[in-house]
């Protein structure tokens, strides 16, 4: 392709991106009489949307989501970084346990969602965050165990033998030898993992639809029939997408760096 | 004691523990429900059925109408979206002005909660009061984009907007890290841009991009928030995907015996696939 060419396709694509975030930015400035008209753009902005939204328990759901992605990132990095570690060196588990990690990942959280729920309802601790997290370390766990082993498998054995000769224990050849060599990566899967944390609407929805909801499930409970919640609805939609787009803004770079340093293996 | 343990286990036993308590446990719990009769409203009267759930399914024509709509969703939303993925990361990988912003703007979709892509596209293209159907109609163009022909494609646009910028992301990563050599060898033997493309490009990254077909086909059958904010299965049997068709006969109906075999049955599919193209890949690595 010619630069004008490629140009022009990056443009296309821009726009295409920015049009409904723009569009929606737009809606919840619109008060419910000015909605009627879709396509207008002359109309008296009105912030009743968004206060209704930040009343309305949106900041406690999303809070929630924040504190659930934290939890799970956590448990993940800590079991996923040393299980990885110990399945790329020193193939503990061998092909059994590298196959359940790609087993994990392929499983349709429609096949877990139906046990957990039962587990969750005999143990009193359905509607609550813990089911949630348990829940999203089912999918989140297997992704960032899946990224390290990659990365692990990228750094020189050589390293941590000399580290090794220079007095070393192996955790401590671990901890500050091949750690910092994988750092980047372990960055990435962080993010990624926090994301599709934050991201998911199906185990949230089944096992904590009342009262420990997040903020996946509090948007949804927008989704009415009614024309009339369109306005509250988009604010809500904005208050879930401006801090990840800030945050993608910034990490966007590492991101791209940290996935090409070795997680792209099968 | 400790020490007996050979080092490798001990660092595999944190994920051992939480990966048997959150995934291992509840997998088998599952396979076992779904050889029964479990529903909520009658657990007194559970028993043990057999295969009978999943000989049910067979006769069951929304269900196989939802593996149909699965399939062909994540057949035309992946190759879609490495098509474009594809064209993109070349593109942003030549690109010097505005770099790290039109980046951070293509990427930006993927990071956006499903349910709310989903919410921001219901009304986005609602006939009565959506503005892509109102600009379509001053060029007199009239498009039902959840009709019963068009609700489908109109899911897979929808995954294409979301998750193209996944697609890229991968690509972009694994054109960076490509080696330089072949592609000065092939500047020097003055091959042109299009077979530069074809013969250095492609065969090196085809490692990424299996690995991002795998990764995105096995999340779009997981396809499920589109369905539930939009259309709910509709009209009719037209966007039935198997995820929405689990959560509805086991939340909804309390049936969850019978949606835990609705899982398995595509658990079934996905890991025949899944292992075909492996063999096939190491086959051809050899």
């Amino acid at each position: 392709m010619s630069r004008p060419l490629r140009a022009l396709f990056l443009v296309i694509a821009v726009v295409a991106v920015a049009f409904p975030f723009a569009w929606v930015v737009l809606i919840s400035f619109k008060s419910r009489v000015d909605l009627n008209d879709p396509s207008s753009l002359s109309f008296t902005p009105t912030s009743a949307n968004w206060s209704e939204v930040l009343h309305g328990g949106v900041l406690e759901a999303a809070l929630r989501s924040v504190e659930v992605g934290l939890a799970t990132v956590s448990v993940s990095l800590v079991a996923g970084t040393l299980g990885a570690y110990a399945i790329s060196r020193f193939k503990a588990g061998g092909g059994p346990a590298r196959f359940g990690i790609l087993l994990a990942q392929l499983m349709p959280p429609a096949v877990l969602v139906v046990p957990l729920f039962i587990l969750f309802f005999n143990w009193n601790l359905r509607d609550t965050i813990w089911a949630v997290i348990a829940a999203h370390l089912t999918f989140v766990l297997p992704v960032v165990t899946w990224f390290m082993i990659g990365f692990f498998d990228a750094v020189p054995r050589e390293l941590e033998e000399q580290a090794m000769i220079d007095g070393y224990g192996r955790f401590g050849a671990f901890r500050r030898v091949v750690l910092p060599q994988v750092l980047p990566g372990l960055g990435a899967a962080a993010i990624f993992g926090f994301v599709l944390s934050w991201n998911d609407l199906f185990y949230a929805l089944i096992l904590a639809g009342g009262n420990a909801e997040t903020l996946p499930v509090a948007i949804s409970s927008y989704n009415t029939f009614r024309g009339v919640e369109l306005g509250a609805m988009s604010a809500a939609i904005l208050v879930s997408v401006v801090p990840v787009l800030i945050a993608s803004f910034f990490v966007q770079k590492r991101l791209v760096r940290g996935i090409s340093g070795g997680g792209l293996k099968y | 004691m400790l020490r007996r343990i050979p080092i490798g286990y001990r660092f595999l036993t944190p994920l051992a523990v939480v990966f048997a308590a959150v995934f291992a446990y509840p997998f088998v719990y599952s396979l076992w429900l779904s050889l029964t009769n479990y529903t909520i409203t009658r657990r007194n009267e559970t028993r043990f059925v057999g295969i009978d759930q999943y000989t049910g399914l067979l006769d069951n024509d929304t269900y196989r109408q939802a593996l149909v709509n699965t399939f062909v969703f994540v057949l035309l939303a992946v190759s879609l979206e490495l098509l474009l993925g594809l064209a993109l990361a070349l593109c942003l990988q030549r690109q010097r002005w505005a770099r790290n912003v039109t980046r951070a703007f293509l990427l930006a979709p993927m990071f956006v909660t499903p349910i709310a892509v989903g919410l921001m596209f219901r009304f986005l293209l609602n006939q009565q009061i959506g503005v892509i159907p109102e600009i379509l109609g001053t060029f007199g163009l009239e498009i039902d984009f959840f009709g019963p022909d068009l609700a489908l494609f109109s899911m897979v646009a929808i995954d294409v907007w979301q998750w193209t910028p996944f697609m890229v992301l991968l690509l972009l990563a694994g054109l960076e890290s490509l080696p330089k050599q072949p592609f000065e060898a092939a500047r020097v033997d003055g091959a042109s841009r299009w077979l530069t493309f074809r013969s250095v490009t492609l065969p090196l990254l085809k490692p990424v991009i299996v690995v991002a077909v795998l990764l995105r086909a096995l999340d779009a059958f997981k396809v499920f928030e589109y369905v539930f904010a939009i259309t709910r299965g509709g009209p009719g049997t037209a966007t039935e995907t198997i995820q929405y068709q689990v959560y509805r006969t086991g939340i909804g109906f309390f049936r969850l015996g019978e949606a835990a075999a609705m899982a398995f049955v595509l658990v079934a599919v996905v890991l025949t696939i899944v292992v075909v193209l492996f063999r096939r890949l190491m086959r051809e690595a050899t």
